[in-house]
């Protein structure tokens, strides 16, 4: 039928390419994308050893947003193994304004550290009836990507132990927010200085 | 924005997943005016549909010349590849960064990378237009075509099977070759039905149900016994399974192994693609799917690091790392799945094909009649 319009029929004539309601893509100033990548425990940690410890999540807080777990546990490290998350997320950033979520963040960068904190959990295995137990924390610096202007990629940060501090493991995180730290950095500094 | 979704037309379209190339890799669809897709393929970044009118349409990377346009030039849409329109494209397959068609005059063409010689034209040097394979003349009826990262094969229809291309770990079970730049027969004594190239192992299953492997040994993927490991450059019967094995399909790390009744897995599962759960990262003993013993599995392809199932009543699971979102479960927030995950979004589809790349995902459904009855799971 229509072999004899060759000439005229391009390629983006035989296809469609379907229309989607989904939304367009966000400008980086307005999300923060977070990806918990994997996570090692040294051999010698305590936890390595602790036989009710089995499986583990990660979890976060981040300002204006509801607690934010990984949605599975995995079987724990084995030696120098490394456990595999790849667990991202975009966060929505409240629009400029009038928005807790952004003072609370601007007043981070401000401080001399803001630490958004990394919580290693142990999740008990079913039927054993043990309690989720914290096992350690990895903090990554905001005001660092403030500061850098530069997006954290895959990167290792220490886990330390809740008790003694000591480092016990490494968790690798993905943290894409400078545009977005960046934004309401200066949002809140114009604002300071308005208000003089 | 603010237009309504266009609806898919009943003879179906083809949803892109990860890092397809496709619309700014974000999620999406497209189909063929009075074309419909009957084969697909997926390279690491670049991928093959060969449609019922016999046309083959090519996108993605093209750094080697794998889409076979001339160019090597990145291309964002499916395009048709003009050169071959003379005669029927039946089937193809994409390799890590080549591409292998056959057509309906029983050509063999290759292009793309040719570093270990996987374009089996006798040399070593890249093509980004496609060139016969003079060995295949029209004598020998192809009935599928496989390609790994450096590797081809072609089976023919009276259970033939050829390989060429890259041997450094025996992935293509020609024992004391290197690589070969021509094609070669392997002959396992009995005929071959189905063969499926991973990016450094390969497997084959005989007519009679048998799963052979070949290649790099380590991870478990070839699911041999330890005393079968020093012999990986030759093809060996994969012993654990005592179904008949009617399809394979190789990954990176892993293999999949369907069975009448069963989907086996066996390999590194690290992010899931095992499909075992979250307490086995790696297995060397092939191993039936717990969650999906409930259901009957008709087609199975691997990416490099994930799994796709479709079951007979054409529902699709996916398992495996979830990065960029090539297992279809969500549009910007992902994970790893470690147990075969149901794609909600085809719900309302029958899932026909599915082919897995090293970052992407490609599904070809048609929606469900309306007024049929709605699968639900569970
Ligand atoms: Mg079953
Ligand atoms: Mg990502």
């Amino acid at each position: 039928l229509e072999s004899s319009s060759d000439a005229q029929t391009t390629d983006s004539d035989e296809i469609v390419v379907g229309t989607s309601l989904g939304s367009p893509p966000k400008v980086d100033v307005e999300r923060i994308h977070i990806e918990i990548v994997s996570l090692s425990l040294h051999p010698e940690a305590e936890a390595m050893a602790s036989e009710h410890i089995q499986q583990l999540y990660v979890e976060y807080h981040f300002p204006g947003v509801p607690l934010t777990e990984t949605p599975l546990s995995l079987r724990k490290p084995q030696g120098g193994e490394e456990i595999y998350f790849h667990f991202s997320k975009v966060i929505q950033l409240d629009p400029e304004g009038v928005s807790s979520q952004r003072e609370i963040l601007f007043s981070m960068l401000q401080a001399e550290e803001a630490g958004l904190q990394f919580v290693v959990v142990s999740e008990p295995l079913p039927g054993t009836g043990g309690e989720c137990e914290d096992v350690g924390f990895a903090y990554i610096d905001l005001r660092e990507i403030l500061l850098t202007g530069n997006d954290v990629l895959e990167h290792d940060l220490d886990v330390v132990s809740p008790q003694d501090r000591s480092a016990i493991g490494r968790l690798k995180v993905s943290v894409e927010a400078a545009a977005a730290l960046c934004a309401i950095y200066w949002e809140g500094r114009r604002k300071a200085e308005e208000e003089e | 924005m603010g237009e309504a979704e266009e609806p898919v037309p009943e003879s179906g379209a083809v949803f892109t997943f990860g890092k397809s190339k496709f619309a700014e890799n974000i999620p999406s669809k497209f189909w063929f005016k009075n074309d419909k897709p009957l084969y697909m393929s997926c390279g690491d970044e670049h991928t093959a549909i060969v449609t019922g009118n016999g046309k083959l349409y090519m996108f993605g990377s093209n750094n080697w010349g794998q889409l076979g346009l001339g160019t090597k030039n990145t291309i964002n849409k499916p395009t048709c590849v003009k050169a071959l329109k003379p005669e029927k494209v039946k089937l193809a397959a994409c390799g890590r960064n080549h591409t292998l068609v056959y057509t309906e005059r029983g050509h063999v063409y290759a292009a793309g990378g040719n570093s270990e010689g996987q374009l089996g034209l006798g040399d070593t040097e890249e093509r980004s237009t496609f060139h016969l394979i003079r060995f295949f003349t029209n004598q020998y009826k192809i009935k599928q075509l496989a390609a790994g990262s450096y590797t081809s094969a072609a089976l023919t229809e009276d259970g033939q099977l050829f390989v060429w291309g890259d041997n450094s770990e025996g992935q293509i079970g020609l024992a004391g070759e290197t690589s070969v730049c021509v094609p070669w027969q392997v002959d396992v004594g009995k005929p071959v039905s189905w063969v499926s190239c991973g990016y450094y192992h390969s497997a084959l299953v005989t007519r009679d149900g048998e799963l052979y492997t070949f290649g790099e040994p380590e991870n478990g993927k070839l699911g041999l016994l330890p005393e079968q490991l020093k012999n990986n450059r030759v093809p060996q019967p994969v012993p654990g399974i005592l179904e008949r094995v009617n399809k394979v399909a190789c990954g990176g790390g892993h293999t999949v192994a369907l069975t009448e009744t069963d989907v086996y897995t066996f390999g590194l599962g690290q992010y899931g693609q095992l499909g075992h759960g979250t307490f086995i990262f790696e297995t060397s003993v092939p191993k039936a799917v717990e969650h999906l013993k409930r259901h009957k599995i008709c087609n199975i392809a691997c990416g490099e690091n994930h799994t796709a199932v479709i079951a007979d009543n054409g529902l699709m699971f996916t398992f495996g790392d979830g990065r960029h979102g090539k297992l279809g479960l969500g549009e910007e927030n992902f994970t790893n799945q470690f147990i075969p995950t149901l794609c909600s979004n085809f719900l309302k589809f029958a899932v026909y094909l599915v082919a897995c790349g090293g970052c992407h995902m490609l599904v070809f459904a048609t929606p469900r009649p309306k007024g049929s009855e709605e699968i639900h799971e569970d």
